[in-house]
């Protein structure tokens, strides 16, 4: 199989990723909660990950929290942050992972920048949210419908200049761009674990400045008497028992994207994404592309999206189309009523990719 | 030996700090804390030798890593809270 579904999910994990989780499995209790051998291990276990997602995103450990996914810690940063009718900027890219959650606070929405590839645009409807009183502000660091990497350090810098916290979508840029929580001054930045730093599903991380309302209330293997959650973190945000063996599986993930260095990778996904960009658009699609883009390309085919998706899965091509949960984004590139398929590459990005993806797309039916 | 427990309040800056301690070599182990120790119910503790204690709790406090409270062991059994 070709895999070029990289944003929905990363696949062909380093081994050690696999050898991690067995491991976990096979020598890990509950973590925080004993002191005998196993649960001790597990606690190496998942301190040795916030740390090494502690170094790799400019924060604390103790600012790490394990979350199930991004939509998760996404939606524990916006219950910290927003009150119902607040006014909140996002991006006109934003995944539904930010617009629900919004929208079913009752918050009320104004779209900054819906211009594609256009930072000076998303720059300026972003300081005029800002400057007509937005409580808070959401925005993705890249686009997953169309790869667009916005201009999160000077959108960063907009936030502090205006006083507004701010919460950061990292989910397609973890592990394959610069991420630091420190410089940013973000208030949250959340991002999957499974994606760029090829950890298993199911697991994910929130980075926390300082407050933090938790979404689960139960068990943290401290503070046992207070009836309330802890006021520290991260146990404040990690009710229950942890998902040891994918955190495992993430620590080792991280471990390997530190070792390969994620401006390797990310060089290696922009260059076949501007490849197959250039090679698409020879084919005569319309395809979405610019500078400031990462390793994601969409495009809209000769046909229905989703039959070419399929016909593509067929010649053993995977690739996502539809809406790809981003209406919002969708309805800022003209795509809502048509979609598109989504190219998008992963730490593995070789030209017999774009190859196959190139060949499969010649050898299906004319219209 | 004369041991000293330093308390935690989870397993989290416990371990941060048994990491600290033992980088600047300080040798120490974790535990869980004594129940009646641990007024809010549950916690983690690092054993240490009284003589570090001096060293290691500017270091804790130089990583921002918060502690409880810290405790002499007595050979009779009985901790007492050591007032630094």
């Amino acid at each position: 199989m070709t895999y070029l579904d990289n944003g929905a999910t990363s696949m062909n994990k380093p081994q050690a990723v696999l050898d991690a989780v067995r491991c976990a499995l096979e020598n890990c209790a509950n973590p925080g909660r004993g002191g005998h051998t196993a649960a001790m291990t597990a606690a190496r276990t998942v301190l040795r990950c916030r740390e090494r997602a502690a170094q790799l995103f400019g924060c604390k450990p103790e600012q790490v929290v394990f979350t199930a996914n991004c939509t998760q810690g996404l939606n524990m940063a916006i219950r910290t942050l927003v009150k119902p009718g607040d006014k909140v900027a996002v991006s006109g890219f934003e995944h539904n992972a930010v617009v629900r959650p919004l929208y079913a606070l009752g918050a009320k929405t104004v779209v900054a920048g819906r211009k594609l590839f256009d930072p000076v645009d998303t720059l300026e409807r972003f300081e005029d949210a800002l400057r007509r009183g937005a409580k808070a502000a959401v925005f993705t660091h890249v686009s997953n419908v169309f790869g667009y990497i916005l201009p999160v350090e000077e959108l960063a810098a907009l936030c502090r200049q205006y006083r507004v916290p701010f919460v950061l979508d990292a989910a397609q840029s973890a592990g394959m761009l610069p991420v630091d929580m420190e410089k940013l001054g973000a208030d949250f930045i959340a991002m999957p674990g499974h994606k760029g730093l090829l950890g298993p599903q199911g697991t994910g991380l929130l980075l926390c400045a300082d407050r933090l309302e938790p979404l689960l209330f139960g068990g943290t293997g401290s503070d046992s008497k207070n009836p309330g959650m802890p006021d520290y973190l991260p146990e404040r945000g990690e009710a229950g028992t942890l998902n040891v063996p994918g955190i495992a599986g993430l620590s080792a993930g991280i471990t390997y994207v530190q070792r390969v260095g994620i401006h390797k990778i990310f060089e290696k996904q922009q260059r076949q994404a501007r490849r197959c960009a250039s090679a698409l658009e020879r084919l005569g699609f319309r395809v979405f592309s610019g500078r400031e883009q990462g390793g994601t390309v969409s495009f809209v085919p000769d046909r229905d999206c989703e039959e070419a998706a399929e016909l593509l899965a067929q010649r053993g091509v995977a690739v996502r189309a539809g809406l790809h949960c981003a209406p919002l984004a969708h309805e800022s590139a003209g795509t809502l009523e048509t979609g598109t398929v989504r190219v998008s590459f992963g730490h593995d990005a070789a030209p017999w990719q774009t190859g196959n993806l190139l060949l499969a797309l010649e050898t299906l039916p004319k219209r | 030996m004369k041991v000293c427990m330093i308390t935690f309040r989870s397993v989290t800056p416990a371990q941060r700090a048994e990491g600290v301690l033992k980088k600047a070599g300080v040798r120490c182990s974790i535990h869980r804390t004594p129940k009646w120790m641990e007024e809010q119910g549950c916690g983690y503790s690092v054993r240490l030798h009284r003589r570090d204690v001096p060293a290691a709790v500017p270091l804790l406090e130089k990583e921002e890593i918060p502690f409880r409270k810290v405790y002499l062991l007595r050979e009779t059994g009985k901790p007492e809270e050591m007032r630094l």
